[in-house]
């Protein structure tokens, strides 16, 4: 870590800095230049307390040199973590195809959508049963009854199935009906739920939070396996900019940077992140151009009807033209997928 | 367009908004619901003075139902517009391979470029002489100098040339040198500059402003094509936000949304989107994937020694790989690189 102090920094000052990290078990070594002193620090930038020091009187800025997550780096876990949900894997050159409804609506309505994907080559079934909506007014989702609706029609078209869990209190519940835990944008940085499926045996879809920084979402797959769970599958699923055309601004760029810097698969989601039904199939070859492990869309086969998103939701047609195209381009790519 | 009405609009404001809308040579239409009044007004709504509706007492919102840019719309032209830049073909399934150094330093250091860009497969050739930078200490290009040096390399190597004009008063000794203007992020809105490469006759390369909306950017390229000019490619560059780890955040869905709004070619920028090379050719590549015109990317044979952005620049080897890359894509998209 390094500490650059103010340039009216006094001598006690200064000697108070050094004396203080110190104290905390650094190694200080200070560099005096002809404007600025700098203090670099040797030992753990992770270690407890060090936060504090932005706070001594006469530094300016605290400049940290390791990364603030551990198990999630690339350091700590050098090749690409394959996460297996039922029997597909994701990660290492293999795609998650992840297609369903926004909301499980019905058993029939389920059913026939799943039918639909299955048939284009998706291999995993999402559906929310339990939904996080702006409006208190908006369909809230089916709770228990959709957990079972979706377990049965995955199991009948022999896809695991991945569903959003919102609150601590539904943990065991979903990991009863689901095989993967999905932690929504809205609760990226819900930490007792963080922790809550940290301690789960299941999976876990982690999606980007809409105003989170590549390094939040990083921290908070860290939270997840510091508690043990090591199967995090991250997704990101645009950002909110200043573009209204648009309902957020897909940052593709987050998977060669998450990549880089993480062994954890990155999945994208450019139904949420366009909120457009004419975008989405572009967004979805530019991610798997850019080495996305996968893609997580939208289907719906009456989307004026939807209880929720219905706007964002590819037709079965639409979407089975789309798997057509990204089979060719991973095929180009050297890249499977599961069925 | 649609007009609003306040809920608590007397009957006087909503019969002064149906005299203003008659004034201005439009049709009102009401329609009184159980909650609010609308007025659909018809007429062409591209008239300058609709802008003062929303001004009108009891008006609370105006929504406009026509594309405020016409020239540059897919209404007014369907098919993919083909932009030549020297010799090479930008658009309908052709894609720009731009590249080279961010500035033209020396001759013998854009020759070296050049020679590798070329060899690699890049189509046609940037450097900037005139460098909009962000502090005014640092080096702000070699001017006319450098104008000549890219023309003199870019025809040594075959390729056009693409260079950044910044001042109206440069449009006519870039246009001598250069084979396509490039219109740079800072400068999307610089309007008196749109008009004057409006009135010229060479293409204009329009980079997306870094806070512009895809809507912003069409009505800048409406600029240049209501100056006369046809040949306009847009380029995503990246915009800003709060994501601290790269330069800017590439906005890959402006692509198909240009693309479904407009008949102009669109290419990418990932060098300055992203600012990092371990990200470039990721971005590269889905860019082809999405459907772009192109990529632009910057090139350096020695970053560190670079007099501007350095450190965002791929080396020689790295681009050639990436090309190499690109190539298998664009063959599966079914493009042609000219």
């Amino acid at each position: 870590m390094i500490l650059v102090l103010r340039t009216d920094a006094t001598r006690p000052q200064i000697d108070h800095v050094i004396e203080r990290v110190t104290e905390l078990g650094f190694e200080p070594r200070v560099i005096t230049g002809e404007f600025r002193t700098i203090v670099a620090l040797i030992g753990d930038d992770n270690a407890p307390g060090v936060e504090k020091l932005e706070a001594i009187p006469g530094v300016e800025n605290v400049h940290r040199i390791l990364k603030p997550f551990k198990l999630a780096s690339r350091e700590f876990h050098k090749p690409d973590t394959v996460v297996q949900v039922g029997q597909v894997k994701i990660g290492a050159g293999h795609l998650a195809m992840i297609a369903g409804p926004c909301a499980v609506e019905s058993a029939g309505g389920l059913d026939r959508i799943a039918s639909h994907v299955k048939k284009a080559g998706a291999n995993i079934l999402r559906g929310g049963a339990f939904k996080p909506r702006t409006s208190p007014y908006a369909f809230q989702g089916m709770g228990e009854d959709g957990l079972k609706i979706l377990r049965d029609v995955g199991d009948k078209h022999g896809m695991p199935v991945v569903t959003e869990v919102m609150d601590t209190r539904q943990v065991p519940l979903v990991q009863k009906w689901a095989d993967m835990f999905q932690i929504g944008a809205r609760n990226m940085q819900n930490f007792d739920l963080l922790k809550e499926v940290g301690q789960a045996r299941k999976p876990v879809l982690l999606k980007r939070g809409m105003s989170a920084t590549v390094k939040d979402l990083l921290m908070s797959a860290e939270y997840v396996l510091a508690e043990g769970n090591p199967d995090v599958v991250l997704c990101e699923r645009g950002v909110r900019g200043f573009e209204d055309s648009t309902r957020n601004t897909l940052d593709l760029s987050a998977v060669p940077n998450v990549k880089g810097q993480s062994h954890l698969p990155i999945i994208v989601d450019p139904s949420h992140a366009t909120g457009r039904p004419d975008l989405i199939p572009s967004m979805a070859m530019a991610a798997v151009a850019a080495k996305a492990d996968g893609v997580h869309i939208e289907v719906h086969d009456c989307p004026e009807k939807a209880l929720s998103d219905g706007p964002q939701a590819l037709l079965p047609d639409q979407y089975a033209s789309l798997m057509a195209d990204l089979r060719k381009l991973a095929e180009v790519l050297g890249r499977a997928i599961d069925r | 367009m649609i007009l609003v009405i306040r809920p608590d609009a007397t009957d006087a404001q909503i019969a002064h908004v149906i005299e203003r809308i008659e004034e201005l040579g439009f049709r009102p239409h009401v329609s009184r619901g159980t909650e609010r009044t609308i007025i659909g007004v018809i007429g062409d709504e591209r008239k300058p003075q609709v802008e003062a509706f929303a001004a009108i007492p009891g008006v609370e919102q105006v929504h406009h139902i026509l594309k405020p840019f016409k020239l540059a719309s897919r209404e007014f032209r369907k098919p993919d517009s083909v932009v030549k830049v020297g010799k090479v073909r930008v658009g309908g399934g052709h894609l720009a391979m731009i590249a080279g150094p961010c500035a033209v330093e020396s001759a013998d250091g854009l020759d070296r470029i050049a020679s590798h860009v070329k060899a690699a497969g890049a189509n046609i050739l940037r450097g900037g002489a005139f460098k909009p930078r962000t502090s005014p200490y640092a080096f702000q290009g070699m001017g006319e100098e450098g104008l000549r040096i890219l023309r003199d390399v870019g025809d040594k190597y075959d390729m056009p040339v693409v260079t950044e004009v910044m001042d109206p008063r440069q449009v006519a000794l870039v246009e001598r040198w250069a084979d396509m203007f490039q219109i740079g992020a800072r400068n999307m809105q610089n309007f008196d500059l749109l008009k004057e490469v409006g009135q010229a006759r060479k293409p204009v390369l329009l980079k997306r402003g870094m806070s512009a909306t895809v809507k912003d950017l069409l009505m800048s390229a409406e600029y240049v094509l209501a100056g006369g000019n046809p040949h306009v490619v847009l380029c995503e560059r990246g915009v800003r936000t709060f994501e601290d780890s790269t330069r800017n955040m590439l906005d890959m869905s402006a692509v198909p949304n240009v693309k479904g709004q407009s008949h102009l070619p669109i290419i990418v920028d990932p060098s300055h989107a992203t600012g990092r090379p371990d990200l470039i050719p990721s971005m590269a590549k889905a860019s082809v994937a999405a459907g772009a015109d192109g990529v632009h990317v910057e090139v350096h044979d020695c970053p560190e020694k670079a007099l501007s952005d350095g450190p965002q620049a791929l080396l020689p080897e790295q681009f050639a790989r990436l090309m190499t890359e690109v190539r298998k894509l664009v063959a599966a998209v079914g493009a042609t690189v000219d």
